[in-house]
C-alpha cells in the first residue's frame, strides 16, 4: 500500500511541478471567475428561459460545481491524457514493467494521479466560487454546505470517471493521440446530450450528474411561471438579454439516496472498467514507433576505408532561410499519422464544395484543429527531440530558426485554407481572405507563444481545443478567422494580437538564449 | 587557432559551481578532457560551444570574446553534444542539409560534402531512411557528420565514442587525428583509452576544477615509480584498500592482485610501468 501511494505521489508531483501546470492553474482561476458573471456582465452561464438565479450560496455553489463537472471533464481529459505515453517515451515504463506492480495497480495509480490533478484544479475553482460569493452575493447568508455538497456529489465522481476514461483511451488506443481526442469528443458529446426519459428518476445514467440540478432549477422556475414551456435551459457562455432577465431563488437540491448511490456507482463502474482494461494493458511491450523493422537497414561496419578529410568538398557561407523553412515544413508535414492527411484532404475538398458559410464557420476551424499536434510542436520539438544543443549553437538561431518555424507553420495553415481563400478571391471578397490569412497567423503565433512560454505542447492543445469548440458553437469572441460577421476593427485587433504574440515570443526566446 | 579560457566559472546557486575559475589555453591539436561524472567536462564544452554562458570569466577564440560574440565561434564550430537527439522523420541526408542551413553554410558543393561524409561514416546505404530507424551507433555517426559539415576550425566532442563498436572507435580515433592537423579538437571522456592514444594534451578535471594539464608524459610522470601490484588473500583486501590509493583489483580464485599507488615500496610488491589511467585515477582520488 505504501508503494502504491508513493507511485501516485511521485506521478502527481512530477506532473504538477511544471511551469505549464502553473499556467493551467492561472487559466483555471480566470475560467472559474467567468463561471459567475459579474453583476452587469453581458453574458450568463446558466439561464432557464428568461430566468437567472439570485447570487446566493446555493446558486453560486451549484452553478460552479455544474460548470466544473461539465467543462473540467471536457478539458480535463485533454489535460491528463498522455500519462502512459510519457512513461513509454521516458523509458520509465520499461522499468515499471520489471517491478512487482500489477497491471491493475499501475492503471489505478495513473487514474488516481489524473484524478488528483483534476481535483487540484477543481479545488481552485471551489475557492474562487466562495470568493465570488463574497464579491457578488445579493444579501444572502453564506452556507458552506451549499458549496461542499454539489462539488462532492456532482464534480468529484465526474472527474474520477474522466480520469478513468483518459487511462482507458491510452490502454486501448495506444499512441494514437489524435484518434483518442476525436473519439473522446464524440463520447463527451453523447454523455453531455443524454436526456433522461423521466427526468426525475433516470439520473443514474447521467455521467456528469448535472441533469438533476438543471431539472430542479427548471422545476423551481416552472413553479414561478406556472406553465410547462420555459423556453429551455442554456448552459455555457450565453450572450445578451441579461438586463431583461427575471430572477429566482434557488435553494439547492435534496439529493435522493438513489442518486448519491448512482454517483458512487459511476466510480465503481470506472474501477471495474480499469480492471477489465488491465487484462489488455500492454505492460510496455509496445513496438517502438521507429524500431528497426528491417534488418537490411543495419549498417555494415566492415568498411576499412577511413574518411579522407583533405578530399572533403569545400562549402561556402550561406545565410538563406529557405532551406530552414523547407525542412521545418517537411517536419510539419511528416509528423502525425498518414491517415490524418486523408482527413486533411477530405477537409480541403469540403472547403471547395460546402456552402461558403459552413465551409468558413465549421469546416475551416476543424481542418485547422486537426493540425494541433503539428503546430504544438513547432517551437517545442527541439526540447522534445533533444536537438536544442544543435539549434541553440546554430548561426543566429533567433532571427533565422524562429522565423522559419513561424513561416512554415503559417504556410501549412494557408495551404489547408487555400480552397476557401480561392473561393472568396473569385467572389472578390477580400475582407474574408484577409480574415482567413490573419487567422492562420493568429493560431500559429498562439502556438509559438504558448510553446515558448511553457516549453510544452499541452497548453496550446487545450487552448486550441477550447477555441475550436467555441468556434463550432459560433462564439464571436473566439472567432479568430472571421467566420462570423465583423467590423474592420476586428481585423486590426487580430493583427495587433498576432504582432503582440510574436513580439513576446521573440523577446522570451531571446532572453532564453541569453540565459542558457 | 588559439582558444583561451580565462577564469571561467559556472555558478548554479550560492554554493554550487559547475565550473570554478577554470583557466586553459589550447592551440591546434587534440586536448583530451578526463574526469569522473560531474567533473564539469560537459559544462565546459557547452560554454565553449556558446550554448551556455559562463557566470564569470571569458572565452577567447583568436582574441575574440565568444561570450559577447557567440556567432564568431558558431561560424567555425563543430560540436557533438553528449545527449543529442535527431528528428526521427527526416532521413540522414535531409537532417544534414537542415544542420548545414542552421550553421549558415551552403554552396554548390554542399550536397557533395554531405554525400562524402555519409560515405566516409559508412551511412550511405541508410541515407534515405528515416533516422528514427537507426541504431545508437548510427545516430552517433550522424552526430559526427553534422559536426564536420562546416569545415570547422574548432571541434568539440563530448563523450563521442558512446554507442560505437570497437571497430568504429578505432576509425573515429583515426578521423580525429587527421582533423587535428589544422584545428583545435577537444575530446571529453571518462574512458582513458579513448584519449591516451590520440591526445596531444590532457586535462584532468574534478568537481568543476582543473586538477592538472600537460602532455601525456608529464601527467604520467606524476605517478612514475609509484605504481605497484601486490597479490594477497581476499580477506586482506578491504584493509589494504583503506590504506592505499587502489587503482585496480583482479580476482584469481582465493587470491586478489591489487594495483595501487604508494610513495613507499612494500617488499612483496612488484613495481609497474605507470599509465595515463594510473595518473588519472591517482589525480582524481588523492
Amino acid at each position: 500500500m505504501k508503494n502504491f501511494i508513493t507511485i501516485i505521489k511521485s506521478d502527481y508531483l512530477q506532473r504538477t511541478r511544471s511551469y505549464a501546470f502553473l499556467i493551467t492553474l492561472c487559466i483555471s482561476l480566470a475560467v472559474a471567475y467567468s463561471f459567475i458573471p459579474a453583476p452587469g456582465a453581458s453574458y450568463s452561464t446558466i439561464r432557464i428561459g428568461d430566468y437567472l438565479g439570485f447570487y446566493n450560496s446555493s446558486w453560486i455553489g451549484y452553478v460552479t460545481a455544474l460548470m466544473t463537472s461539465i467543462f473540467l471533464s471536457l478539458v480535463g481529459f485533454y489535460l491528463v491524457n498522455g500519462t502512459i505515453k510519457n512513461d513509454i517515451s521516458s523509458k520509465i515504463g520499461q522499468i515499471i514493467a520489471t517491478t512487482r506492480v500489477s497491471n491493475f495497480g499501475y492503471l489505478i495509480s495513473k487514474t488516481i494521479s489524473n484524478f488528483l490533478l483534476l481535483c487540484t484544479i477543481a479545488f481552485i475553482v471551489f475557492i474562487m466560487s466562495i470568493i465570488l460569493f463574497f464579491l457578488y452575493n445579493d444579501g444572502f447568508s453564506f452556507e458552506i454546505l451549499q458549496f461542499i455538497i454539489p462539488y462532492s456529489v456532482i464534480a468529484i465522481p465526474s472527474l474520477f470517471f474522466i480520469s478513468v476514461l483518459a487511462v482507458l483511451f491510452e490502454v486501448f488506443l495506444g499512441q494514437k493521440s489524435i484518434l483518442q481526442n476525436i473519439l473522446f469528443f464524440f463520447l463527451f458529446s453523447i454523455m453531455a446530450l443524454y436526456k433522461p426519459g423521466d427526468t426525475s428518476k433516470n439520473f443514474y445514467l447521467d455521467a456528469f450528474g448535472t441533469k438533476i440540478i438543471t431539472f430542479q432549477m427548471e422545476e423551481t422556475v416552472r413553479n414561478i411561471v406556472g406553465h410547462k414551456d420555459l423556453g429551455g435551459i442554456n448552459i455555457g457562455f450565453v450572450l445578451g438579454n441579461v438586463s431583461e432577465a427575471n430572477y429566482f431563488v434557488f435553494d439547492g437540491v435534496d439529493f435522493p439516496i438513489g442518486y448519491i448511490l448512482s454517483r458512487l456507482g459511476w466510480i465503481i463502474f470506472g474501477i471495474l472498467l480499469l480492471g477489465l482494461a488491465s487484462l489488455f494493458f500492454h505492460r510496455f511491450r509496445v513496438k517502438e514507433r521507429f524500431q528497426l523493422k528491417n534488418k537490411k537497414t543495419l549498417l555494415k561496419t566492415k568498411n576499412d576505408n577511413d574518411i579522407d578529410i583533405s578530399k572533403l568538398p569545400k562549402v561556402s557561407l550561406s545565410f538563406k532561410i529557405l532551406p530552414l523553412i523547407k525542412t521545418e515544413f517537411i517536419l510539419l508535414i511528416r509528423s502525425g499519422h498518414k491517415w490524418l492527411w486523408i482527413l486533411n484532404i477530405a477537409g480541403m475538398l469540403a472547403l471547395c464544395f460546402a456552402p461558403l458559410s459552413i465551409a468558413h464557420q465549421m469546416i475551416l476551424p476543424i481542418v485547422w484543429f486537426l493540425q494541433v499536434g503539428r503546430w504544438s510542436s513547432l517551437v517545442t520539438k527541439e526540447r522534445i527531440f533533444s536537438t536544442h544543443f544543435f539549434t541553440f549553437a546554430s548561426y543566429q538561431p533567433l532571427k533565422r530558426l524562429l522565423l522559419s518555424q513561424v513561416l512554415s507553420g503559417i504556410l501549412l495553415a494557408l495551404l489547408l485554407a487555400l480552397p476557401l481563400v480561392l473561393r472568396y478571391m473569385i467572389q472578390l471578397d477580400f475582407m474574408h481572405v484577409i480574415s482567413i490569412i490573419l487567422g492562420g497567423f493568429f493560431i500559429v503565433s498562439l502556438a509559438v507563444l504558448t510553446g515558448i512560454l511553457t516549453k510544452g505542447k499541452k497548453l496550446f492543445e487545450i487552448l486550441f481545443f477550447m477555441i475550436t469548440y467555441a468556434n463550432i458553437n459560433a462564439v464571436p469572441f473566439t472567432d479568430y478567422f472571421g467566420g462570423l460577421h465583423h467590423q474592420y476593427s476586428y481585423l486590426i485587433s487580430t493583427a495587433i494580437l498576432v504582432i503582440l504574440s510574436l513580439t513576446i515570443s521573440y523577446s522570451i526566446r531571446n532572453i532564453e538564449l541569453k540565459r542558457i | 587557432m588559439k582558444l583561451d579560457i580565462q577564469n571561467v566559472s559556472k555558478k548554479y546557486n550560492s554554493n554550487k559551481y559547475g565550473l570554478k575559475e577554470y583557466t586553459l589555453n589550447i592551440e591546434n591539436g587534440i586536448l583530451g578532457l578526463l574526469g569522473p561524472n560531474g567533473a564539469g567536462k560537459s559544462t565546459l564544452l557547452k560554454m565553449i560551444a556558446t550554448i551556455s554562458k559562463p557566470s564569470n570569466g571569458s572565452i577567447l577564440l583568436n582574441k575574440n570574446n565568444v561570450v559577447k560574440d557567440p556567432n564568431y565561434m558558431r561560424k567555425q564550430l563543430g560540436y557533438l553534444p553528449q545527449d543529442f537527439g535527431v528528428y526521427p522523420n527526416l532521413n540522414a541526408y535531409e537532417f544534414l542539409e537542415y544542420m548545414a542551413a542552421l550553421k549558415g553554410i551552403g554552396g554548390t558543393q554542399l550536397k557533395q560534402r554531405i554525400a562524402f561524409l555519409l560515405e566516409g561514416l559508412n551511412l550511405t546505404e541508410v541515407a534515405k531512411k528515416p533516422i528514427g530507424n537507426y541504431s545508437g551507433g548510427m545516430k552517433q555517426r550522424i552526430g559526427i557528420a553534422q559536426a564536420l559539415l562546416n569545415h570547422p576550425k574548432i571541434l568539440l566532442f563530448d563523450e563521442p565514442t558512446v554507442g560505437l563498436d570497437p571497430e568504429e572507435r578505432v576509425r573515429f580515433r583515426n578521423l580525429i587525428s587527421e582533423l587535428a592537423n589544422d584545428c583545435i579538437v577537444i575530446l571529453s571522456s571518462h574512458i582513458v583509452s579513448d584519449i591516451d592514444t590520440i591526445a596531444d594534451q590532457v586535462a584532468i578535471m574534478k568537481e568543476g576544477q582543473l586538477l592538472c594539464q600537460g602532455n601525456q608524459k608529464t601527467i604520467i610522470d606524476t605517478v612514475k615509480n609509484k605504481v605497484f601490484e601486490m597479490t594477497m588473500n581476499k580477506e586482506d583486501v578491504p584493509n589494504f584498500i583503506n590504506h592505499h590509493i587502489t587503482l585496480n583489483t583482479i580476482r584469481k580464485k582465493e587470491a586478489v592482485t591489487v594495483r595501487y599507488i604508494s610513495e613507499a615500496h612494500i617488499e612483496s610488491a612488484i613495481p609497474c610501468k605507470a599509465t595515463l589511467e594510473d595518473a588519472y585515477l591517482y589525480t582524481t582520488k588523492k
